[in-house]
């Protein structure tokens, strides 16, 4: 038998060099994004790549204040992912809420629903922090302590807990059924 | 049997590595392009040992699993009958009907494992993709038949040869016509910017690639490069005089003269497909379709008509 942790520091290195980003703009922050990827800032340097599947993505960026609607996309997002996957938050939305602090409409921790790797702080943070962010990641993943998809399995019971008290039991089902009537109605409308 | 079975081995490790580092000059030349540094030459490598390194997987199913094999197994297929410079397994069985065939085949697999998947933007890039294949089919037969009838056989490998004697085919009128019609289609073959309809970055998700993740989307990377590899190769041996050098007494010395040339010609099929990619927009579906049926037909089957006078 090959003993494939002879190849972890390679694996380590390709996981931390080919991050993929899964291109989920949520909140002000996707306006920071495509700076990042362009002449000036340019993150392909470290062979991120922005991806439009969430299945071949490892990075996942939160750009911002996320409500309880699109929660729910990003909770499905991030279980789509494969497993060694990583959660950047970027801006104080996402830290506690930010200038949102009051609203009935927006998560305040985020940290409680999915489990969150490095976070940068700022309204909204310049490119510069964001490749910092980038860079701690990297660091993080190379040590091993860039651990938040172990810890999303092992505390699934407490994410699975605070995403239910928020929606409510059965919110998947719910969310895929709900134009269900809607698209029924227009139908036999369509028909009259 | 064992130098056969050597000989196998040295072109699947050569056509892996060196599709690696053509990905890589493509993502390279691009980023140049945009006035980006962009990502190292081997960035392809790292990726595709990311992906065979995730730690959980999906399948759906025998026929997911099955079609990843089947374009992986068909592409190596491909590059073991188009003949290497003077390296070649299968290359006396090698006639241009066959591989043409065979590059295409990988986009079958690709295109059971996708609909297997059950996925609505899959089956979207499917359908793109089969019409994309269908449109390229006229051009492409009609540039065979070009030089089919020019050099009167279908053996790639006396071609090639033929080139040796007569010049490449791209210095004779007629094949210079059908070597343009193929550059339009290789542009389709390698999925790149204006008839990269069937992957479609950000219009349909990702296509049919969209619910690849993990080992898939690393075998499928290994399959792309070495797509990439047989595409250029066949190209550069049917219409840039291949890669037989005589120059030198030894042999061994005389391969690998083979191979830098051919390596040389690959590169400048690459970089036009490059090029065109960075500043061609992407073509929708109804238009590629229009346009291979018209242009490069016309092109194509014009010089058929005069490689037969
Ligand atoms: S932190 Fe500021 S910039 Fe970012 S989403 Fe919140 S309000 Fe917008």
């Amino acid at each position: 038998m090959v003993d494939w942790r002879l190849f972890d520091p390679l694996i380590e290195y390709a996981r931390k060099r080919s991050m993929w980003i899964v291109a989920f703009c949520t909140g002000c922050g996707g306006i920071e994004m495509p700076p990042l990827a362009t002449a000036r800032y340019d993150f392909e340097r470290f062979g991120i790549m922005p991806n439009p599947a969430p299945r071949m993505a490892d990075l996942f960026l939160i750009t911002g204040y996320v409500t309880p609607k699109t929660l729910k996309r990003i909770i499905i997002t991030y279980e789509m992912q494969p497993d060694p996957k990583y959660v950047l938050a970027h801006g104080s939305c996402p830290l506690n809420g930010g200038i949102y602090w009051d609203a009935y409409n927006a998560i305040k921790h985020l940290d409680k629903y999915i489990p969150v790797d490095v976070a940068i702080a700022g309204c909204m943070p310049r490119p510069e922090a964001v490749m910092d962010g980038i860079q701690k990641m990297m660091e993080l993943i190379e040590t091993g302590k860039a651990d938040g998809w172990k810890r999303y399995r092992e505390n699934y019971e407490y994410y699975r807990k605070n995403q239910d008290e928020l929606f409510g039991e059965g919110w998947r089902e719910r969310t895929a059924r709900m134009w269900i009537p809607w698209l029924m109605k227009g139908n036999n409308r369509g028909e009259e | 049997m064992i130098e056969t079975a050597l000989k196998v081995l040295f072109i699947l490790l050569y056509a892996t590595f060196v599709g690696f580092m053509f990905m890589g000059i493509i993502r390279i030349v691009t980023a140049r392009i945009h006035r980006r540094v962009g990502p190292p030459i081997y960035q392809p490598i790292l990726d595709t040992i990311k992906l065979l390194s995730k730690e959980s997987n999906i399948t759906h199913g025998f026929i997911y699993d099955f079609g990843i094999l089947y374009a992986v197994g068909a592409t190596i297929l491909a590059v073991m009958f188009i003949p290497l410079g003077s390296i070649g397994v299968l290359r006396a069985y090698g006639d241009l009907i066959l591989i043409t065939f065979l590059l295409e085949i990988p986009m079958l697999g690709i295109m059971f494992a996708a609909m297997s998947s059950g996925n609505p933007w899959a089956g979207i890039g499917a359908q793109r993709a089969l019409l994309t294949l269908l449109a390229i089919q006229v051009p492409l037969g009609f540039a065979v038949i070009a030089l089919a009838e020019y050099y009167g056989t279908f053996s790639t490998y006396e071609i090639v040869m033929a080139q040796q004697i007569s010049g490449w085919s791209i210095a004779h009128f007629p094949l210079l016509l059908a070597a343009i019609a193929y550059d339009l289609v290789l542009q389709a073959m390698f999925g790149k910017e204006p008839f990269d309809i069937m992957i479609a970055p950000g219009e349909i998700s990702l296509g049919p690639m969209v619910e690849f993740g993990g080992k898939h989307m690393g075998l499928l990377n290994i399959q792309h490069a070495i797509a990439l590899f047989a595409e250029t190769l066949f190209f550069s041996n049917i219409f840039l005089g291949g890669g037989v050098v005589t120059a030198f007494s030894s042999p061994v010395l005389n391969t690998i003269a083979g191979l830098l040339v051919l390596l040389v010609k690959q590169i400048a099929v690459l970089l036009v497909a490059t090029f065109m990619a960075a500043i061609f927009p992407r073509f929708t579906i109804d238009q590629a379709a229009k346009f291979y049926w018209k242009w490069p037909t016309i092109i194509a089957a014009l010089g058929a008509i005069l490689a037969s006078l």
